[in-house]
């Protein structure tokens, strides 16, 4: 089902959570819903499930007009963070429940949770109680309980952040697993980026309610609108030197040498931020073009992080291990023409050649 | 040598209980014992224990003072009584800690500032709402007077209160309405509080003496074991070995009740949180 939102609003007293969010959700895709705590992606969730009335706007299921249903009729699966099971009741029951409700008979609703207890691989702990349960357990508990009344929508409230390391990579495959079993349309809170890259399809990333950019999830990286998106997906964190454009080269604040940017549609004399991914920096033998020098050292796996300083400036930038520097070598710098953007210092936003 | 200033400790501990125990035990056991002895037997002490155990005291006293109407009352108004209030209870504390509407709180804490008021000075209140409603003298009246309790909204809502909102999200989102999520949910959960406060309520309908003296002065039909035995003690004589029959037919059903929900109570009292 696709899923598409208008000008959503939600606003407590004096804060907007939400400000004028308009986005269409593709179905059948998994969706994320990333940014900082604070940033509205939580409260989105909740109006999207029908717990919390909408200030202003519209979502739309398919072509119904879903803004002022109440959460039981909207068809819509919820994972919450504390996985929020029934203590009571068994795996079994718990996932039953739904179907219940709904009077589903009972032969019938058994054989259908069996079902996907199985898909989420928890079908030899039907008889346990919640407490008897890992969370890792729990949380595919909570998953089938979402699952079972066959929702149009399925929504997860950031599902992994109440698991330890290890188990959260295995659940986010689990979880990427389970939705493209199911082909249910899937949105997911998260304000971890690596999690929300990794997984999904698409990624909505906000900020202080506003939407800043929504894309599929490699256009995030490869292609930010502006500074905040570069800033927050990457890591390493992109490289920021502030500074002045100035006929087709970017003049930085931290030291002499200017580098060759091209032509973009900005005033000369502008104040911007030029910002290079660590793997866009290229690192030389010392020649005639920018020289820094190699303060430290990282190797993380066959490539080495280099942490290069001119001036006030630093840049990282990473090195095939066997060409990579020594500490205190002086080297020469220049950028590929991918993974480099220019943006408004005042406003962030991105300008393009 | 720490071993055994342990044992000390635990002996010490133990002897505290038992004495305790026994202290509390001691009445009952009197009671019991004598019931089975004969009157001369009682009187002269000449044997700590019955000679033989007379089971016959307990059909006289079961006969003579028209014990099968108290007890069939007892059991009627109890059984209506803790039904009733459960009811009303389960009912109060939902809406008292989970619906939302203006002054509850305030309410709820009038409500709970009355429980202050002395049972005693409600009795006349109520005597006349009973009047006026023509109950007087019928069995009702020793029930709808008891139907609701601040004190055990108060313990119920206490627990609703640490059931977190996500559980009730939860059933929202799985399709339950409010009412549904009350009875599939919250009270399945409540289940050991419900039992020690039904067991508490049992308890005080069984052994209310006062309100049914007053009420069933117009109509000993309507008589209930406590008041019951008391008048079968002016009734029947001086026979301290039936007297003591009676008190063993009114206690045993309480005791019975204990026994079967012990393990319900332990978990209601001892519970603090909603773990998990």
């Amino acid at each position: 089902m696709e899923v598409r939102i208008e000008d959503l609003v939600k606003r407590f007293d004096d804060v907007i959570a939400v400000n004028k969010v308009n986005a269409t959700f593709e179905s059948g895709k998994l969706i994320a819903l990333l940014g900082p705590s604070g940033c509205g992606k939580s409260t989105m969730l909740n109006m999207l499930s029908g717990i919390m009335p909408v200030t202003e706007g519209k979502i739309y299921f398919d072509d119904r007009d879903v803004t002022m249903l109440s959460p039981d009729k909207r068809e819509v699966g919820l994972v919450f963070q504390n996985y929020a099971l029934y203590p009571h009741m068994s795996v079994l029951e718990n996932i039953c429940f739904p179907l219940k409700i709904k009077r589903v008979p009972k032969a019938e609703r058994i054989e259908k949770a069996k079902e996907y207890a199985r898909m989420v691989h928890i079908d030899d702990y039907l008889d346990r109680l919640p407490k008897e349960l890992s969370g890792g357990q729990q949380q595919r508990v909570a998953i089938a309980r979402a699952l079972v009344k066959q929702p149009k929508l399925l929504l997860l409230d950031e599902p992994l952040s109440n698991l330890d390391a290890k188990l959260r990579v295995e659940m986010r495959e689990e979880i990427r697993r389970i939705q493209r079993e199911s082909g249910v349309t899937t949105v997911f809170v998260t304000h971890d980026q690596e999690e929300a890259t990794s997984i999904s399809d698409y990624i909505m990333l906000m900020k202080l309610g506003v939407k800043q950019q929504f894309a599929k999830t490699r256009n995030l990286y490869n292609d930010p609108a502006n500074l905040f998106v570069a800033d927050f997906i990457g890591n390493p964190t992109i490289n920021q030197l502030h500074g002045i454009y100035e006929k087709g080269n970017f003049r930085p604040d931290a030291y002499e040498n200017a580098i060759p940017i091209g032509r973009y549609q900005i005033e000369d004399g502008s104040r911007v931020v030029f910002a290079s991914r660590p793997e866009s920096v290229i690192v030389e033998k010392k020649n005639g073009k920018t020289v820094m020098e190699v303060e430290e050292t990282y190797v993380s796996g066959k490539d080495t992080l280099c942490v290069l300083k001119a001036g006030d400036g630093r840049l990282r930038a990473y090195v095939d291990n066997d060409s990579a520097p020594q500490e205190k070598d002086l080297v020469s710098v220049s950028f590929r023409d991918r993974g480099v953007f220019v943006f408004n210092e005042e406003s962030g936003e991105r300008y393009y050649e | 040598m720490k071993n055994r200033t342990d044992r000390v400790k635990s002996f010490m501990q133990y002897l505290t209980l038992f004495i305790g125990a026994a202290i509390m035990f001691l009445p009952f056991f009197w009671m019991i014992n004598s019931s089975f002895k004969t009157e001369k037997e009682l009187l002269s002490f000449q044997s700590f224990f019955p000679k033989q155990l007379l089971i016959d005291n307990f059909r006289q006293a079961w006969e003579m003072g028209d014990f099968p109407r108290y007890f069939g009352n007892s059991v009627f108004v109890t059984v209506v009584c803790v039904a009733l209030t459960m009811f009303v209870t389960i009912l109060a504390a939902y809406g008292f800690s989970k619906l939302k509407f203006p002054g509850r709180d305030l309410i709820f804490t009038v409500l709970v500032s009355m429980m202050m008021i002395p049972y005693e000075m409600l009795m006349l209140t109520n005597y006349e709402t009973i009047r006026h409603m023509h109950l007087f003298g019928k069995i009702w009246s020793l029930i709808v007077p008891f139907t609701s309790s601040i004190f055990y909204t108060y313990i119920l809502r206490n627990f609703f209160l640490s059931v977190p909102d996500s559980l009730y999200q939860s059933a929202r989102i799985d399709g339950a309405s409010d009412w549904q999520y009350l009875w599939e949910i919250m009270v399945p959960m409540a289940k050991p509080s419900l039992v020690t406060i039904a067991l508490l309520d049992a308890i005080t309908c069984w052994n209310s003496f006062m309100w049914t003296m007053l009420m069933s002065s117009g109509n000993r039909n309507i008589r209930t074991l406590p008041f019951g035995l008391t008048a079968f003690t002016s009734e029947a004589g001086v026979h301290y070995n039936l007297w003591m029959a009676g008190a063993t037919i009114v206690v045993i059903p309480m005791i019975v009740l204990f026994l079967f929900c012990r393990k319900s109570i332990i978990t209601g009292v001892s519970r603090g949180g909603l773990k998990g």
